[in-house]
């Protein structure tokens, strides 16, 4: 039996997606075991999502912001400097304010896919470890009104299952995953000998148009609909992970 | 006159000019996470806007040493060693020094005996509950709490900001963790009763 302390860590590095690979397959062997375990990491994972979502993220005041320019923009050496190059610096200095508060505008636009790159980041690393482990479905079945049940008995949600019009393509079942701080439906599909992990989980974001990204030799697409969040993990080249990820979304549309 | 000496001279602005330029470019991207953890370390707005222009200055007087490393955690460290420094001098009594070995309370792993009581605590927690815990934490829980799920560090780059090891890191974070899952409970008891000869049990 290992020490309360050093499991406690052990679990919190897990939540938080920190162990090496053997060692997450380990105790997420465990897992499927142990229901004290179960609740640990549950609880674990219940309070990440509520300190990630209620703390307050303080973001620096304006006048800080212009103190700290204002004080770069002074720290320019003056003694160095003439009457007209002095005019001839203000109109740069305020400019350079300006394109620094648009690119600190931009950069938080911008950050907000870092969300995103964590999911993705998720996403290969659980298709990878399902791959590895041949632990491909917790319920094996071509039969979408087997695994929809399934799955909704034990998430929070009812995921959409849907049999894709894509020749070649076959649905293979579903398994219980988590990604991005809770437990989300992965449906799994084989092309070929590519397996195409479909994850969904409800998400409060607006619909999302069809993204795609190449990752570690991986192609991910990803979009949002009808208040699912879906993200495409596979091997198969990206156009074809696309025209899959169009056909999900037409199937579910037509639902 | 500078037009005595010109090419010495606008050499030298040019290379100052450049560093700034740099330095604007690349490290105040990140002047909301210097803020964020300095408002969370010194749990005063006054204060660690004081802490934030400190280290902004400080960080650009060592940034030619800066070689393309990540911008953030390296300016994350300067903050976090100017707050420690602010708060030596201010209130010495919150940053005494701190043995994780030493007197290291028993964590609780045990899960309650059912989930629910806490799943319920968490959904129903407010931001103020949820804030006020963090706040209460002492500062070298609160810090790796505030790195790891505010910032969304990795652990290396949380040692390598707090200036500790990784398994300090991770020991550091199960407590909080621990500290902040009992403070959030029903009935709480007072989030710091746990910890032993901690000047600062009790003050929020």
């Amino acid at each position: 039996m290992m020490k309360p302390e050093l499991e406690s860590q052990r679990l919190n590095a897990f939540v938080d997606g920190e162990l090496d690979l053997a060692r997450q397959l380990e105790i997420e062997a465990q897992l499927v075991h142990d229901a004290r375990l179960q609740a640990e990491v549950l609880g674990l994972q219940r309070l990440r999502a509520a300190v990630r979502r209620h703390a307050d993220y303080h973001a620096a005041p304006a006048a800080l912001r212009s103190r700290i320019f204002g004080q770069l923009v002074d720290e320019r050496p003056a003694a160095r400097r003439d009457l007209s190059r002095w005019f001839a610096w203000r109109p740069l200095a305020l400019s350079l304010t300006f394109v620094a508060l648009l690119a600190w505008g931009l950069g938080l636009m911008l950050s907000w896919p870092s969300h995103d790159e964590r999911v993705l980041q998720d996403a290969i690393a659980s298709h990878v470890r399902a791959t590895l482990s041949q632990r491909l479905v917790d319920v094996a079945s071509s039969d979408r009104h087997t695994v929809k049940p399934w799955l909704s008995s034990r998430l929070d949600f009812s995921p959409p299952v849907q049999e894709l019009r894509v020749p070649g393509m076959v649905f293979v079942g579903g398994r219980i995953d988590y990604l991005d701080g809770h437990p989300v439906a992965a449906l799994v599909y084989r092309q070929r000998d590519h397996i195409i992990d479909v994850f969904v989980w409800p998400s409060s974001h607006a619909d999302d148009r069809l993204q795609t990204a190449t990752q570690r030799g991986f192609n991910v697409a990803h979009h949002a609909r009808g208040g699912m969040t879906y993200w495409l993990v596979s091997d198969l080249n990206r156009d074809e992970l696309a025209s899959v990820a169009r056909s999900l979304d037409v199937a579910d549309a037509a639902r | 006159m500078h037009e005595m000496n010109p090419s010495e001279d606008s050499g030298q602005i040019t290379n100052e000019r450049e560093s700034r330029r740099r330095f604007e470019s690349l490290a105040l991207p990140h002047l909301d996470a210097a803020y964020n953890l300095a408002r969370w370390l010194t749990r005063n707005e006054h204060d660690a806007q004081d802490v934030v222009q400190d280290a902004c200055l400080r960080a650009l007087r060592y940034f030619s040493a800066f070689r393309g490393e990540q911008v953030r955690p390296w300016l994350l460290q300067i903050v976090r060693h100017t707050c420690y420094t602010w708060l030596k001098e201010n209130r010495p009594a919150e940053v005494v020094s701190f043995d994780d070995d030493d007197g290291e309370p028993r964590i609780e792993t045990a899960a309650p005996a059912s989930d629910e009581p806490q799943a319920v605590a968490l959904r129903h927690a407010d931001r103020a509950l949820i804030n006020q815990s963090i706040a209460a934490l002492p500062i070298v829980y609160r810090e790796v709490l505030v790195l790891r799920e505010l910032e969304d560090l990795s652990y290396k780059d949380i040692a390598r900001i707090a200036d500790i090891p990784i398994g300090t890191v991770m020991s550091r974070l199960a407590r909080a963790r621990a500290l902040m899952r009992e403070a959030l409970q029903p009935g709480a008891r007072p989030v710091l009763r746990t910890v032993p000869r901690s000047p600062q049990a009790g003050v929020k």
